[in-house]
């Protein structure tokens, strides 16, 4: 059968959120502006990114993805992820360890009610004509610098987007338990762009990601979409197997 | 209504020094087995980098110790991938020829571009070319094949003239096919005059509708060869035992392995946006309709696992939607050992072949012919 994560997800749990709850409420956010680079990573951390819940992609992959949402409930943010392409049993998902929103009302809105490992820091996302530009800093270091090149119109229909499944933490029968997150937002696609993917700065580490390398760029796009944060409906236990620990919500 | 094989080769990991070895040597004797049997074709796939779920890289090896090892049966490229960073139209021609030379003339021709990242990224091909690139090469392939010598100056590819050889066995060439895997490429095969080599299965509704749409098409194609092959060739999932519980608890077993592993992939729509892959990767309506249920919670209502009385059922519902030829694939990730596959199909051959006997053709009358 397929490989599967080899992780312990242990020493990086103390800064997943602990849900409170996870009985939550839609949450539209209109108008957002999506960028999205994907590449290839080098396979000596196929197996040491993920947990035992999950697969690998065939090749593995990384997908940069950085969010600006010009309005919401708290105000405006920008949202940078950074998630291993994966499969939880055979479905198609991105897990998500760490991720940075330059706004603290949204962080608390992400971390209690769909289980972001959000942390707050300096994060933009620029459109130009030639290029959409995505920028992550803390401490002075740039953590992510990710942009696509030379955009050219396409369809939204043309775009696929990966449910997360993001690491968190929630109370299970009086014991903190961590759980992988299933977040599938619903997109209403405006525009969409597509253009050369460039990476000009990574820092694996601060994204919890040893050894994650991109070594080969593949796509990239750019699209302005109405986003819809779901309710909950599936939650999987990082540590069974991957046929084994999906739990409904 | 004709039957077939048809081989991914999958190889369950752990690869040790002769797994490979011996599931190869499993295919070839299956393949025997069905010549012997009375089975009209088998067809193997040209894929490449998809581990477990196929290591078949390259088909026209594999389908020509398939034909030295025997008599009857068609072998079928399915497919030769139309991409220039994966083969060559001359290439593939002059391959084909001689697969239908050495195999006295049994060679089916299927053309297609490959539908995952994990091949297109393998090799640096572009995916918004090859629905072009897959377009003129079905146009000059046969050119090829017929031409005393051919020239060409095209988009993607030319050449200047020269006599490409050999020449099929099969005159004027071998049957030509489209897989169809993306809505619309059926489309594509009937304008034309491809056959359709339908790798998705659909529900019956859906599968009439688009047949009967393939039909009305090609009566008005344009055909790239020298004939019209109009044929609708469908994939399935075969296993077939006396007691019917066991037989759909094992192909279920079989379904699941094969979509289990498809999905570890990365379907080029995942990892590319274009418009030129709108559908989600390998086989993706028949692994669909294949893990579904049918609505009494049983097998899916058209895949033909079970015993002999409801394969019969179900094979005859194909007939009566269109469906000229039905392809098998007999196992996954050697889930189900090698002597279990030969007993369903003996079983099959025995039970399940003799109630379409009367209504076999032969195959298709320039196909037929030979030197």
């Amino acid at each position: 059968m397929p490989l599967v994560g080899t992780r312990d997800l242990t020493p990086i749990l103390d800064r997943a959120p602990l849900m409170p709850s996870l009985d939550t409420e839609q949450w539209a956010l209109p108008g957002a502006r999506i960028l999205q680079v994907l590449y290839e990573i080098d396979d000596s951390a196929m197996l040491s990114l993920l947990p035992r819940a999950l697969h690998p992609t065939i090749p593995p992959t990384v997908f940069f993805v950085v969010t600006h949402v010009p309005e919401s409930s708290v105000g405006p943010f920008t949202l940078a992820e950074v998630r291993v392409g994966c499969r939880s049993a055979m479905r198609p998902r991105t897990f998500l360890t760490r991720a940075y929103c330059d706004n603290a009302a949204a962080v608390t809105e992400l971390r209690n009610r769909w289980g972001y490992p959000v942390e707050q820091a300096e994060a933009t996302l620029q459109r130009y004509y030639d290029r959409a530009h995505g920028l992550v800093t803390a401490g002075g270091r740039d953590l992510l610098d990710v942009s696509l090149v030379n955009p050219e119109p396409i369809s939204g229909s043309d775009v696929q987007y990966l449910p997360n499944v993001n690491l968190a933490r929630i109370q299970r029968d009086g014991a903190v338990v961590p759980r992988l997150i299933q977040v599938d937002p619903d997109f209403t696609f405006r525009s969409a762009d597509r253009g050369k993917p460039m990476l000009t700065s990574f820092v694996a580490d601060a994204w919890e990601l040893p050894g994650c390398e991109p070594n080969y760029p593949v796509s990239a796009s750019y699209t302005v979409a109405d986003v819809t944060m779901p309710k909950l409906r599936f939650i999987v236990d990082p540590n069974k197997g991957p046929m084994e620990g999906v739990e409904h919500v | 209504m004709k039957f077939g094989i048809f081989y991914e080769i999958s190889v369950p990991r752990p690869w040790e020094a002769n797994t490979e070895y011996q599931v190869y040597q499993n295919c070839l004797e299956q393949v025997r087995l069905a010549d012997e049997l009375g089975f009209d074709q088998v067809w193997a796939v040209e894929h490449h980098f998809l581990e477990e779920y196929s290591h078949c890289s390259a088909p026209e090896i594999f389908l020509t110790a398939c034909a030295m090892q025997t008599k009857n049966i068609r072998i079928g490229r399915g497919i030769t991938v139309c991409v220039p960073q994966f083969n060559n139209p001359i290439k593939a021609a002059e391959v084909a020829a001689t697969m239908d030379i050495v195999s006295g003339g049994r060679l089916e021709f299927g053309t297609g571009r490959s539908a995952t990242w994990t091949e297109l990224g393998g090799f640096g091909a572009d995916p918004d070319e090859t629905k072009k690139t897959w377009d003129e090469w079905v146009r000059i392939i046969p050119k090829m094949w017929t031409q005393e010598r051919f020239g060409y100056e095209g988009r993607a590819f030319s050449m200047p003239t020269r006599a490409i050889l050999p020449k099929p066995y099969q005159k004027p060439h071998p049957p030509m096919w489209v897989a169809v895997t993306s809505p619309g490429t059926e489309l594509d095969a009937a304008d034309r005059g491809m056959g359709s080599l339908g790798l998705t299965f659909g529900g019956f509704a859906e599968q009439d509708q688009k047949i009967a749409e393939y039909r009305r098409r090609i009566r008005y194609c344009d055909p790239v060869g020298s004939f019209v092959n109009e044929q609708v060739n469908t994939v399935n999932f075969l296993y077939c035992h006396e007691d019917n519980e066991v037989g759909i608890k094992t192909g279920m077993r079989v379904t699941g392995t094969f979509n289990y592993l498809a999905e570890q992939l990365l379907a080029a729509r995942q990892a590319y946006p274009s418009r030129s892959y709108p559908n989600l990767g390998l086989l993706p309506a028949l692994r669909r309709e294949a893990s579904s249920p049918a609505a009494d919670g049983g097998a899916p209502e058209g895949t033909a696992i079970g015993n002999p009385d409801r394969i019969v059922e179900v094979v005859k519902k194909w007939e009566s939607v269109g469906v000229d030829r039905i392809n098998f694939l007999l196992n996954a990730n050697e889930t189900v050992p090698q002597q279990e596959v030969l007993a369903s199909l003996r079983l099959f051959a025995k039970e399940v072949m003799p109630k379409f006997a009367d209504k076999r053709q032969p195959v298709a009358a320039p196909a037929a012919g030979g030197a």
